[in-house]
């Protein structure tokens, strides 16, 4: 018989909850007991707080005193605790200080950035970038018929193809006699060029760094301007490359 | 001076002797055979890459270390002006041939290339402090400063350019080099201590004979002297100590001659004065993109008469 019991078991199938039937599908999930429970302990818990709270609230004697009454005042429609008047977070000294020291953080990054630029463009000179401001470039002669025949190439001594190479057009003698020392290989070169190329990104970079942080110090320093209590106009609004311009009243300073 | 600029140039001969050593074994010959080239004059002889990969191994095959790299990192190019190179390596920069090695007059960068056994160095000439070398670099027809050149140089400051043209025109030219502000003259002082060929004179350029008894005949008067009356004074020191024929290099800034007209003609009005002065313009460039509102005027001072063909 006990055999034949654990048979029974042994056949016997674990409770499955039913899920939910094909053509339901587009219903969603079907909520199982786990769910219902989470859903009906929320419910129950909040109707419970309401209960207790209109119980509290039908109990209030309308006459009694809280010191909450005196010590909070309503803040963009919130309950806030007032302060009391020497707790003040930051002072407007301190909040100067801060200012200042905001200021000379950002001012010594801004200078660390300027003399890099300045080492930079020391050994970085522009020698044939495309967007180069152009100069000109003036010759005076003696007469018009000498300016009707006038050739540049043959004017400089150079070759025709090199005129255009501004920064260097060496004389046809200077083309016989010296030679160019050093990486002459073109594997050499393209790679110099390659490195060159990266050495004036970095240096577009590190100008634009330096205006941005030259813009933030200005704002900064208008901030700081405002806090005196003179009067002043506002002349132009912020802009994101520029502090607003403020107009002070002048006033003698003895 | 930077520590190890020079030994540098040692260590980099020493790889090359490695690498010359290890190609005898046969295995890698062609890394050996060009540590080897380094002593010949075939590998263009420039400082030491000479260890190649070896570099795990010491510091021998390390040529470069900071800024401006010997060996073949660099390409030094004549200039159409003598005296001056173009280097194009990582570095984009005009050069002028250091005379004296091993130090840099206000911190400019410094390259230094092999050639067979002797070393060259180069300094780096920033266009957007000086204005000859920004001329330079715009393609000015003649600067007239080359080597064994006689130039006075009025408006030196602290020398920093005059160091430049104490390069080009070498142990045989003299720069005169005339300054009123005594605290730039004193850098002014520094530099001509290292360098024979400058002559520093620290006096008004308004007036020459306080220093004729210092100065000889000179081939091209530079001036940088941003003054409104800078034509009268070149005028002055041509006069006293120009030869005929010689010839004027005027940098003119056009703000300090006249802030309220258009710099066009400030440089015409000035290029006028010029000629009154028996000073002949011959050419003039603009020094755009590293100087804003600035020429310089190139001329020649008492032209001999035109042959008749």
């Amino acid at each position: 018989m006990s055999s034949f019991r654990k048979a029974l078991k042994s056949r016997q199938k674990n409770h499955h909850e039913r899920s939910q039937p094909g053509f339901r599908n587009k219903l969603g999930l079907l909520e199982k007991k786990k769910d219902y429970k989470l859903r009906a302990d929320d419910y129950r818990k909040k109707q419970n707080t309401l209960a207790a709270l209109r119980k509290k609230a039908m109990e209030k004697n309308p006459d009694e005193f809280y010191y909450k009454m005196i010590s909070s005042k309503l803040e963009d429609g919130v309950h806030t605790r007032k302060k009391a008047n020497e707790e003040v977070e930051v002072t407007e000294e301190q909040k100067k200080v801060m200012r200042t020291q905001d200021m000379k953080y950002v001012e010594m990054k801004r200078v660390a950035e300027a003399k890099k630029i300045e080492r930079l463009k020391g050994e970085l000179h522009l020698l044939d970038a495309d967007s180069k401001q152009k100069n000109t470039h003036t010759f005076f002669v003696d007469s018009k018929k000498e300016v009707e025949v006038f050739d540049l190439a043959t004017h400089l001594n150079t070759a025709p193809e090199l005129v255009g190479r501004v920064y260097n057009r060496p004389t046809l003698e200077t083309l016989e006699t010296k030679s160019i020392q050093g990486a002459v290989e073109p594997q050499a070169v393209q790679k110099l060029a390659r490195q060159r190329a990266h050495q004036y990104k970095i240096l577009s970079q590190r100008i634009d760094r330096e205006k941005k942080m030259f813009v933030i110090s200005q704002k900064i320093q208008t901030r700081m301007d405002l806090q005196d209590k003179m009067k002043k106009v506002k002349v132009k609004k912020e802009t994101p490359n520029a502090a607003a311009i403020y107009k002070f009243e002048t006033k003698r300073k003895c | 001076m930077r520590p190890g600029f020079s030994p540098r140039g040692d260590r980099g001969g020493r790889g090359g002797g490695r690498g010359g050593f290890r190609g005898g074994f046969g295995d890698r010959g062609g890394r050996g055979g060009r540590g080897g080239g380094f002593r010949s004059s075939e590998g263009g002889g420039f400082r030491g890459r000479g260890g190649g990969r070896g570099t795990p191994r010491g510091r021998g095959g390390r040529g470069g270390g900071r800024g401006f790299g010997g060996g073949k990192k660099v390409l030094i190019e004549p200039h159409r002006h003598e005296g001056v190179f173009i280097c194009r390596g990582k570095e984009d920069a005009l050069v002028t041939k250091n005379m004296v090695m091993g130090e840099s007059v206000y911190g400019e960068k410094r390259i230094s290339v092999e050639e067979g056994e002797t070393k060259i160095e180069y300094r780096a000439w920033n266009p957007f402090r000086s204005k000859l070398a920004a001329a330079i670099l715009g393609g000015i027809d003649k600067i007239h400063i080359k080597p064994g050149a006689k130039v006075m140089y009025l408006g030196a400051a602290s020398g920093t350019t005059v160091s430049h043209v104490s390069d080009i025109v070498g142990p045989e030219g003299l720069v005169y080099a005339v300054e009123f502000s005594h605290r730039s003259g004193r850098d002014l002082l520094n530099v001509a201590k290292k360098r024979t060929n400058i002559i520093p004179i620290i006096e008004d350029a308004r007036h020459p004979h306080k220093y004729r008894m210092l100065v000889g005949m000179v081939d091209v008067v530079f001036a940088d002297v941003a003054q409104p009356d800078q034509t009268r004074i070149v005028a002055l020191n041509a006069h006293n100590f120009l030869k005929n024929g010689g010839h004027f290099v005027i940098s003119i800034k056009a703000n300090c001659i006249d802030s309220t007209a258009a710099p066009e003609a400030v440089f015409a009005s000035e290029v006028k004065k010029m000629s009154a002065e028996n000073m002949k313009p011959q050419e003039q460039l603009t020094l755009e993109p590293y100087e804003r509102d600035h020429a310089v005027v190139v001329g020649i001072y008492r032209p001999p008469p035109k042959q008749k063909k």
